[in-house]
């Protein structure tokens, strides 16, 4: 199996305060990883790492090498970074001022790159992936903001994948949803990994089991454990993993 | 025994309250009233349409006021209006926390407090003391000048309240900034920038101070902006302080056009607002 995004002695600071130290991790090509830990250890500056978001917080500061196949993404225009690295964020956010397939290839349309014969076939498709097509597509031009809590996270998914990315980065996308939301979205991304490298945060252990294939621990910054999912879960290396999977602490 | 009391103790202050809300309608209701009962009597196609008879004679209107008028308020609008929205969309997106941002936040602010006289007499000594004549483009320089900071307030405060997970969602798909803050920001806000900008609108259409050493006044039909120029508010100080009966009447007339106008525009502001809030 390749391995699709290395980052290297990764280290992340809010002004003078530092947040990720010396975090070295390789992700798999089309496999589901899952990153775990408690509250504040640094999960969702981590992979706001990834696609060069963390830069764009005053005073934040990145030091480190991250390679999307071989690439230094910190050598790469950074806009071009967050086309192949796509994210889906914790609360829903679609954009309220668009219709739902406006929504849907908005990165198209405004990153400068429309190849706009074909944006309607891009909607249906992507719309359809996520298993929203049939839900919508009698009011493709209503709002965005006027789906469900669920519905409107399988259309930002549907906005990040329309963009084509290689890897999509995922930041506790099933966190503010209910059950059924949640389980639709765990079935949507096992399918994903057919065509896309997914890393997601999650806080939610019997999550991060079901529908990962390896799971990186993060503690106080510093990536404690990394493995496979069955193993990582039946047999921690780490005491501090072991009490974290068994819900002795955060 | 105490229960009583507190209660007379609210029906006082609600009487009281009353009572200052009416003493702070009534005036505002008054002037409403004595523009409406005096200027109506005068309105007429011939007021709204014709110049001027010269003074001394009956007749005539004030044709050429109300096109002075808004000609100088499009023409100020067409400054004012994109000064003030770019000034806006600056210290909202690019220098919200720096220091320039702040500077020029407190140049904008100051602006905004600055008597509009002495606007004009920028204006008249930039431009009419240049010209050599009163023209109607010192006037659209100060009623311009006068709109920047009440555009650019509005407009920074509509897309502050913006959502900030939206520029983020914006910034993760690779999408540009300046995209980011026209295409989603400022489209989002475009509601407030243009509520904001009627207003600013409304606004400089009462303004006179300015308008009295640059555009001064004509008799005739505007034919271009360069020149002296009529001007609503202008014809009203003029004429109301003339002592010729037929001339305070046409002042009313015209004060009325004006509160109309502006109690339009509000209006409007107000739907639009609802619109807004009220869902759907
Ligand atoms: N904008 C910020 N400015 C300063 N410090 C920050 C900022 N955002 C996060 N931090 C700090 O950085 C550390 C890591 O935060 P991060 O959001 O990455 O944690 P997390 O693991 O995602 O937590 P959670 O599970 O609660 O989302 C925390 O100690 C947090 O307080
Ligand atoms: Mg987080």
């Amino acid at each position: 199996m390749a391995t699709k995004l290395v980052t290297e002695k990764l280290s992340a600071w809010f002004g003078k305060k530092q947040v990720l130290k010396d975090v070295s991790i390789a992700f798999e090509e089309r496999q589901v990883t899952a990153l775990v830990g408690p509250s504040g250890c640094g999960k969702s500056t981590f992979i706001r790492c990834l696609n060069r978001m963390h830069e764009l917080n005053p005073g934040a500061r990145v030091d480190g090498k991250v390679f999307l196949d071989g690439l230094d993404i910190y050598g790469m225009d950074p806009m071009e970074v967050r086309r192949k690295i796509g994210m889906v964020f914790q609360k829903p956010n679609p954009f309220p001022n668009m219709s739902i397939s406006d929504n849907v290839v908005a990165g198209i349309r405004l990153s400068g790159d429309a190849r706009k014969s074909d944006l309607d076939e891009i909607v249906e498709r992507t719309l359809k992936s996520v298993g929203l097509y049939d839900e919508v597509k009698e009011d493709l031009k209503r709002s965005g903001a006027s789906l469900s809590g669920g519905q409107q996270q399988r259309l930002c998914i549907a906005r990040a994948l329309a963009m084509q990315p290689e890897v999509i980065l995922m930041d506790e996308p099933t966190s503010s949803l209910d059950p059924a939301s949640t389980s639709r979205i765990e079935e949507l991304i096992r399918k994903l990994k057919s065509e896309i490298t997914v890393i997601i945060i999650t806080h939610n252990v019997g999550q991060a089991a079901r529908i990962s294939d390896k799971t990186a621990f993060l503690y106080l910054g510093e990536l404690i454990e990394y493995n496979d999912t069955k193993a990582f879960f039946e047999s921690p290396k780490s005491p501090i993993t072991e009490r974290y999977i068994t819900g002795r602490f955060g | 025994m105490r229960l009583i009391s507190r209660r007379s103790k609210e029906k006082l202050i609600i009487a009281a309250l009353v009572a200052l809300t009416g003493a702070a309608v009534i005036p505002l209701l008054w002037i409403v009233a004595s523009i409406v009962w005096n200027g109506v009597s005068v309105m007429s196609i011939e007021f709204l349409t014709s110049l001027p008879a010269p003074f001394g004679s009956t007749g005539g209107g004030i044709g050429n006021a109300i096109v002075g008028t808004l000609i100088i308020n499009l023409f100020a609008s067409g400054l004012g209006i994109p000064l003030g929205i770019l000034t806006g969309i600056y210290l909202s997106e690019y220098a919200y926390d720096s220091k320039m941002g702040s500077a020029v936040r407190t140049v904008v602010e100051s602006l905004s407090g600055v008597p509009s006289i002495v606007i004009g007499l920028f204006a008249f000594t930039l431009i009419v003391l240049t010209f050599r004549h009163y023209t109607g483009i010192a006037a659209t320089l100060a009623l311009g000048i006068m709109m920047i900071p009440l555009v650019a307030k509005a407009t920074e405060e509509s897309m502050r309240v913006v959502s900030n997970d939206l520029r983020e969602a914006g910034m993760a798909l690779g999408i540009p900034k300046y995209n980011i803050t026209t295409r989603i920001v400022l489209s989002m806000a475009k509601g407030g920038v243009i509520s904001g900008a009627l207003l600013a609108f409304a606004r400089i259409s009462g303004e006179t101070a300015p308008l009295l050493f640059t555009a001064l006044f004509s008799f005739y039909w505007p034919t271009g902006i360069n020149q002296p120029i009529a001007t609503l508010q202008v014809l009203i100080y003029n004429y109301a302080i003339s002592g010729f009966a037929d001339w305070v009447a046409k002042a009313w007339g015209a004060s009325l056009l004006l509160v109309l106008v502006v109690i339009a525009i509000n209006v409007a502001v107000r739907t639009l607002g609802r619109k807004k809030y009220g869902g759907a």
